[in-house]
């Protein structure tokens, strides 16, 4: 049986890495702070792999097809896309079989998961993918998310996802340890008159909800509010996920920081099933 | 003749690789059923239109910065599309102003 021994979620602005230093130094501190401590903690840990879940941003699909779930089942991934991100172009270790197990639990537990033997790997995987492993080595499942294209599935469902994911993770017999990763949000605008404009408020008042475990009123938000804090604030879906895969659960928060160079509440926590 | 279209013209732009602000002459978007209006406004790289028709945001924020806008530069642009917000969330303490 495998334990999901961190649980924890991460914006993944890709300016974290491509302008790292446009930010103001202590925002920028406390936010890398937060995921050093994960990344010592995990090593301390012994996790083996991780599994990520991350947005689509049209670098896998386009509108012809386009899946809510996908799971990364291939023995590599290649990433990151975008060519001006300053982090080293590499095949990643996938992991298929924890992923092949993550895809049929999956199935059989009511949701249709899309799979890829092999995906591109863009700026919301890899940014946090690499403050976790800086060499690239660490077996790595993605799941991509659809958290920018209507129609989306509801928030309520991707906690519930999440539910059914924490349970596929820990039925899995050949892994010890790994980490659980969301990586996106929290608020910020995208191709939109707002772009550059965070949220704050919202972003508070989520994170404050996950460190309560009172995400009702989190689940049953309609998009077109949630939109409200920015389109780029769907991404919380990441989050939802992860918070139901250790449900029930609360989310500490490491570090938040509305970092406007990188045009992103720029937020971590760290997930703890409540005993 | 189709919003489909227009994204899949741009989104193959930008995949081409034709991403300099300058222009693109090797594109050829005459493949694409595009409208004459869509056509002229993919031409004319005019993101203000391009917004007002529809245009996924995400690919949008692509294509501006494909062709050598900043991020501020295209919010400038958008500014004039940008409506009023009278609607708020559930966790504003109080109303949200556009654009605050």
């Amino acid at each position: 049986m495998t334990e999901i021994s961190i649980a924890y979620c991460s914006s993944h602005a890709p300016m974290m890495a491509a302008a790292r230093d446009s930010a103001e130094e202590q925002q920028r501190d406390r936010f890398f702070g937060a995921l050093e401590a994960i990344r010592d903690d995990a090593r301390r840990a012994g996790v083996t792999a991780c599994v990520v879940l991350s947005n689509e941003h049209f670098t896998n699909f386009f509108l012809e097809n386009f899946p809510q779930i996908c799971v990364g089942v291939g023995e590599r991934n290649w990433g990151p896309t975008e060519a001006w991100l300053p982090i080293d172009k590499a095949w990643i270790p996938g992991h298929p079989g924890l992923a092949n197990h993550i895809t049929r639990s999956l199935l059989n537990s009511g949701f249709d998961p899309a799979f890829s033997h092999q995906l591109e790997l863009d700026h919301g995987v890899m940014t946090v993918y690499h403050e976790l492993d800086p060499q690239l080595q660490l077996p790595l499942v993605p799941i991509v998310q659809n958290c920018a294209v209507e129609p989306m599935m509801p928030l309520r469902r991707w906690y519930e996802f999440g539910v059914a994911l924490g349970e596929a993770i820990r039925s899995y017999v050949g892994l010890d340890r790994i980490a659980l990763v969301g990586a996106g949000g929290l608020s910020h605008f995208i191709g939109v008159p707002r772009v550059g404009d965070i949220d704050e408020e919202f972003d508070r008042w989520f994170l404050d909800k996950l460190a309560r475990g009172d995400l009702d009123a989190v689940l049953d938000m309609p998009d077109d509010e949630l939109g409200l804090a920015g389109n780029g604030a769907h991404e919380i879906r990441s989050w939802l996920a992860v918070a139901g895969a250790l449900a029930p659960s609360l989310g500490q928060t490491l570090a938040y920081e509305p970092i406007y160079p990188w045009i992103t509440g720029m937020a971590v926590a760290r997930f703890e099933p409540v005993s | 003749m189709s919003l489909y279209q227009l994204h899949r013209c741009v989104f193959d732009f930008l995949r081409a690789g034709e991403v300099s602000s300058g222009a693109a002459p090797s594109f050829d978007a005459s493949n694409y059923d595009l409208s004459d209006s869509e056509r002229k406004v993919f031409e004319a790289k005019d993101i203000a239109a391009l917004y007002q028709l529809g245009f996924h945001p995400v690919l949008l924020n692509g294509y501006c910065r494909a062709i050598g806008y900043e991020r501020s530069d295209y919010r400038a642009i958008l500014a004039s599309q940008s409506l009023p917000e009278t609607r708020v969330g559930r966790w504003h303490k109080e109303p949200e102003r556009n654009g605050a």
